[in-house]
């Protein structure tokens, strides 16, 4: 049992290695260590390469608060499902991003909850090295 | 009379053409169609995934160069203020990081040239095949430098040269002279092998020879992919930032 976990430990050390190779841009910008989920709803859905961008405004504390929200490149959002038109102003979304390091009203998308439900992965690189803050 | 002399031997010569094409065509593998980054993972069989890629024999003075820019990327990022690059400024990988396959690729076999984009940054590299190479100094530098190759066998040979000096692979520094070897061969039929060797004596002890491996997307069209809008910037301290902020509607 020890040794397989040693084993499996160490193919997660080679995956944590081969991770940038995998992205082009770096993710380092934005907090690891804690997730903030916004309800809000959708301004703009940027879908451009590099990455896309979805502008919410969020209500917090009764102030309207704008955030944008990076997501990946729209080839692989288009990979993982996503179309340029499953968003549009007005939609009322559940976005889970973790936060710029710089404390400006940003973050990376790690997940989308769109009107119909639908939870939608933006398919970050190495997404499981983002520690998830459980939502209040 | 010459006339006819001439018909009858465009008769002969017509004909032979076809099948010295077809014949190339039958001799040579098919590696048309588009290709993905081939790590291996469930249900793939480990001996078509070639071994990790050696550390790069730099010379001393280029390899401390080399490990002291990864030192600073590192703790940047552990900062969380990760140091500009290429990708920040949406610069195409060049040679040799296209070859890498980051997105899907698509390999072309035409008359005299294999072709090969790479979806990210909409990257396209020449193989012009059986012609000279020329000399590092009649090819302008360029991201993807000139490219020569030659069926060997099976096997695909390539020669490349005339890759820029900011153009770096895993941000190893080379010199202008720098040379890009690579063997295309399929280890299966759906699995295609990509043997590199880069040669650089002016920084290198020995070439650095590493293999990247591609398996088949059927059906896989490569979609477009434009810098339209990059929102990622270098800072005044070559730090990456980002714009942020309500943009229009």
């Amino acid at each position: 049992m020890k040794s397989g976990s040693i084993i499996w430990n160490a193919g997660l050390l080679i995956l944590l290695a081969a991770v940038p190779l995998l992205a082009h841009h770096s993710f380092a910008m934005y907090d690891h260590t804690k997730t903030i989920t916004l309800k809000g709803s959708v301004t703009k859905f940027q879908w451009t390469n590099p990455h896309a961008y979805i502008e919410m405004d969020v209500t917090e504390k009764g102030a309207v608060k704008h955030y944008s929200v990076e997501c990946t490149s729209i080839n692989m959002m288009q990979r993982a499902g996503w179309r340029s038109n499953i968003l549009k102003f007005g939609d009322q979304v559940k976005a889970i991003i973790a936060p710029l390091n710089s404390g400006q009203p940003g973050g990376l998308l790690l997940e989308l909850t769109l009107p119909s439900g639908k939870v939608m992965d933006p398919g970050v690189p190495a997404a499981n090295t983002f520690t998830r803050t459980p939502e209040k | 009379m010459r006339l006819a002399l001439l018909v009858c031997a465009l008769c002969v010569l017509a004909p032979l053409d076809a099948i010295a094409q077809r014949g190339a065509a039958a001799n040579t593998p098919d590696i048309t169609g588009s290709w993905e980054r081939h790590r291996g993972g469930p249900g793939q069989a480990r001996e078509t995934i070639p071994p990790a890629a050696p550390q790069p024999p730099l010379k001393p003075e280029f390899l401390k160069e080399w490990q002291d820019r990864n030192r600073a990327a590192r703790e940047a990022d552990a900062k969380g203020t990760p140091l500009a690059n290429n990708a920040t400024l949406c610069l195409p990988e060049g040679m040799p990081g296209m070859m890498g396959a980051t997105f899907p690729m698509e390999i072309l076999q035409s008359k005299g040239q294999v072709t090969v984009i790479e979806e990210a940054f909409t990257q396209v590299r020449r193989i012009l095949l059986d012609q000279p190479q020329k000399a590092v100094d009649d090819v302008e530098p360029g991201f993807y430098g000139h490219s020569v190759g030659r069926w060997e066998g099976d096997t695909l040979a390539v020669d490349t040269v005339g890759v820029k000096e900011n153009v770096r692979y895993q941000n190893v520094p080379h010199s202008a002279n720098m040379r890009i070897r690579e063997r295309l061969h399929l280890v299966t039929p759906d699995v295609l092998w990509n043997e590199i060797t880069i040669e650089d004596p002016a920084t290198f002890e020995k070439p650095w020879t590493f293999t990247i491996a591609y398996r088949r997307m059927p059906g896989y069209q490569l979609l477009e992919y434009i810098c339209e809008d990059n929102r990622e910037f270098a800072d005044e301290n070559g730090l990456q930032k980002i714009r942020i902020g309500p943009t229009e509607r």
